[in-house]
Parts: C-alpha cells; sequence; structure tokens
C-alpha cells in the first residue's frame, strides 16, 4: 500500500491528484478517507463563505465527497488540479441546491440534471502551468485588490455585499472590484 | 470568426463561481462556445475557486459524517451488485426535432436541450421567442429577431443585459457587434441599437435584475418578457 499522507503538513495538489487517480482505478478506500478529511471540511468551509447556512454546506459538502468518489474515473489531472475539479463539482452542487429551493416553493418539482463534473479547461495550457499562473498573480495582487477580488468571487450579490463589508459607498466598491480583475487579467498575460 | 466584443472578466468570474445566474450564465455560456480565449479565462477562474478553496480555513465536520459518507458508497455498491444503477439514469430529452434558427441554422450547442417558443410578433419589423431552459424553466431568456435597419426593443435598464449575436449584427454607440459578439450593457445606459442593413440580426438576450420598459415596442414587450 502506498502511502496516502505524507508525515506532517497537509497533502499537495500532486498527491491530492494521484488519490483520486486511485479511487477511479482501484476504488481505494483508504485514498477516499485521506481525500476526505483534507477536503471535506474544507469544502464546508467554502460554501458557508458563499452563503449556505452551516447545516446545509455540511450536507452539500457530503454530497460533493460521495461525487468525487462516484465520478473519480472523469477527472483528468491534465485539464484540473485536484482542487479546481473539487471546487467545480461543489460548485455545481450549490447551484443544483439553490434551484431546487427555488423551484420548490414556487412550481413542480424538477428532477436535478447529472451534472457535468468537466471543468472548462482545455488542453491549451496544461492545468498545472496555469493554476500556478494564477497562484503567482493572486500572490502579487495588493492585500487590498486580493481581499476584494476574494469578496467578489464569493458573494452572490459581490458588490452590495463588499460595499457592506468594506464599509464603502456601492460605486467605489464597484470601480475597485473592476480596478482588481484588471490588475489580475494585466498579471495573468505576463504583463507588471 | 473574429470575436470583438467580449464578457467582461467579472461575469466570466462570476460565471466560474457560480453565481450568475442562469439566463445570462447560458448566454455567455453560448459566447464561451465559439471563444476559446474566454473558455481560457473562464478556466483561470475555476482554477482561482480551486486555490480559494484549497486555503479555506477547514471547518470540522460532524463526528460521524465519513462513517455516514461510508455507508453511503457501501449501499451504492450493494445496489450495484444488485443490478441496480446507484441513481435514476437520466431521462432522455423528449423526441424532438432538433431547433434551427431561422433560415435552417442550426441553434448554438448550449441551447440545445431548451425549448424555443413560438415567434411572437411585438413591434414592426421584430419578434421574439421565449427560451426555456430544462434545468431552470424560471429562467428569462429570450431569442429576438429584428429586421434590417429595426431598432432593438428600445428600454431602460434596472439590470445589465447579456446580449450575444448570433446571426447578422447591429450597431450602437459602442461599436458593431457581429455574430460571435456578446454585449453587457448596463443599467445606466440607454443604448439604442439598430440592425445594420444588410439583413436581420438574431440575438439572445437575457436580463440580470429588473427592465424598465420605454416607448411603444418596450410596452409590448414587457408582458411577454413576464417582467
Amino acid at each position: 500500500m502506498t502511502h496516502v499522507m505524507q508525515e506532517g503538513g497537509p497533502p499537495d495538489g500532486a498527491q491530492l491528484a494521484r488519490m483520486i487517480v486511485r479511487i477511479a482505478v482501484e476504488r481505494d478506500r483508504q485514498a477516499f478517507a485521506a481525500l476526505y478529511s483534507h477536503f471535506a471540511p474544507r469544502v464546508t468551509a467554502f460554501l458557508r463563505k458563499s452563503g449556505l447556512p452551516p447545516n446545509m454546506a455540511e450536507e452539500i459538502a457530503q454530497d460533493v465527497m460521495l461525487t468525487v468518489w462516484r465520478k473519480a474515473e472523469q477527472f483528468d489531472p491534465a485539464r484540473a488540479g485536484a482542487s479546481t475539479w473539487i471546487f467545480t463539482i461543489a460548485r455545481n452542487l450549490r447551484i443544483d441546491h439553490l434551484r431546487r429551493v427555488r423551484v420548490a416553493t414556487s412550481a413542480e418539482q424538477v428532477e436535478p440534471e447529472e451534472i457535468e463534473t468537466a471543468p472548462s479547461g482545455e488542453a491549451l495550457m496544461l492545468a498545472s502551468e496555469r493554476e500556478s499562473t494564477v497562484r503567482a498573480a493572486l500572490a502579487a495582487l495588493s492585500d487590498e485588490q486580493a481581499m476584494v477580488l476574494r469578496l467578489s468571487f464569493f458573494g452572490d450579490k459581490p458588490h452590495s455585499e463588499i460595499a457592506r463589508e468594506l464599509g464603502l459607498p456601492l460605486g467605489t466598491v464597484k470601480s475597485r472590484v473592476r480596478l482588481a480583475l484588471g490588475r489580475l487579467r494585466a498579471l495573468l498575460e505576463g504583463e507588471t | 470568426m473574429t470575436i470583438r466584443h467580449h464578457p467582461t472578466d467579472e461575469s466570466l468570474m462570476r460565471l466560474a463561481a457560480g453565481s450568475l445566474p442562469a439566463g445570462p450564465a447560458m448566454v455567455v455560456a453560448t459566447h464561451l462556445a465559439g471563444c476559446p480565449q474566454c473558455r481560457e479565462r473562464v478556466a483561470e477562474f475555476e482554477a482561482l475557486g480551486g486555490i480559494l478553496l484549497e486555503e479555506s480555513a477547514p471547518v470540522p465536520m460532524a463526528p460521524d459524517a465519513f462513517a455516514a459518507a461510508l455507508r453511503a458508497i457501501d449501499a451504492e455498491e450493494t445496489r450495484a451488485a444488485a443490478g441496480k444503477t446507484a441513481r435514476p439514469a437520466a431521462k432522455p430529452r423528449a423526441g424532438r426535432a432538433p431547433a434551427t434558427l431561422p433560415g435552417g441554422i442550426p441553434l448554438p450547442e448550449p441551447l440545445r436541450d431548451c425549448e424555443i417558443g413560438p415567434w411572437r410578433w411585438i413591434g414592426i419589423g421584430v419578434r421574439a421567442s421565449a427560451v426555456k431552459m430544462p434545468d431552470d424553466p424560471e429562467a428569462r431568456l429570450t431569442l429576438l429577431r429584428v429586421g434590417p435597419g429595426r431598432k432593438l426593443p428600445e428600454h431602460g435598464h434596472f439590470g445589465t443585459e447579456f446580449t450575444q449575436i448570433l446571426v447578422g449584427s447591429f450597431t450602437d454607440e459602442f461599436g458593431r457587434y457581429m455574430p460571435g459578439d456578446l454585449t453587457e450593457m448596463n443599467h445606466d445606459i440607454e443604448h439604442q441599437p439598430i440592425v445594420d442593413p444588410d439583413g436581420e440580426c438574431i440575438c439572445l438576450a437575457a436580463l440580470e435584475g429588473g427592465m424598465r420598459m420605454t416607448g411603444p415596442f418596450g410596452r409590448l414587450i414587457q408582458p411577454f418578457v413576464r417582467l
């Protein structure tokens, strides 16, 4: 049995990706356990930040992990890293959940769609290369811009929530989001 | 096809984050189908999502959460071994002939499962068709078909209007829009796109936020788009 976790410190991206591949190939429950202990608490935190109540965040995180188990063979490390792939699953399940809540309160129930777990990435750029570029760009933003970007990524009503959180007028927030995204774009495209 | 007008980075980020409403998300998806550059941008924002997930401070799960996950897996595998699928297979789509746009032009790939309503006359030279998304019947999505030289339905906005050009072209104060282009028009601007004289224009439009219609065409379209 290979070691699924290295001693000390959380597993890195390559180790996480290997765990998913082992679930796909061998239905390896030890790999699933390691992946679960790394991701379930983070997915829960992430979903809470995106505005879901704690119990719902945990319930959907549980669904995310079961989807990882079921769809592990769809994971393609060349298209997306482990975290990005699991992020897209969490995003899709959150959308399904919010839609069901909305539809249940108005019209008849609609069957949830079979979720598409493939992230948008193509083989244009290797996932690992893309992720390190994005990580470097995020690190190069000013603290304030990185915060504006994080808040607008999580918010359902980005501008008004950021305005409240930072105590700024709405118009100021709109221009700061635009500036932060413009700076991120420049960094991603290799300008400084 | 050279695409000159793209969704804003903010809209691409919100699509990747899952916070763009279903109607505008479908308009942007139609753009992505023809725009590798924007697909790469969405992939970058998804990678950002992965990074933000990775850096989230873990929240402890309920003590029995992992055991419950294993029980769910066991139950699924027992069902699978008994020859039943763990989940009911997705219902096949109703056996409709694939819808086409006027002139026999195929529908853009992202719209293939949508129900395309009848074309209704909403003003001289302007017809509209309600598009129903199978996953989200409540989403407001409209196909507009506007004759050469005609104005697109006039309106002031409260939200943002997402418009993807499918056929033909139109021009407004900000430039000329060709097939593959997407415009996002904001509420503070009253814009007046006019279809170019060389042919009719078909576009897919969705609104985020409310819309206040002005002018006789606006009043006609108002009940139709269910605002």
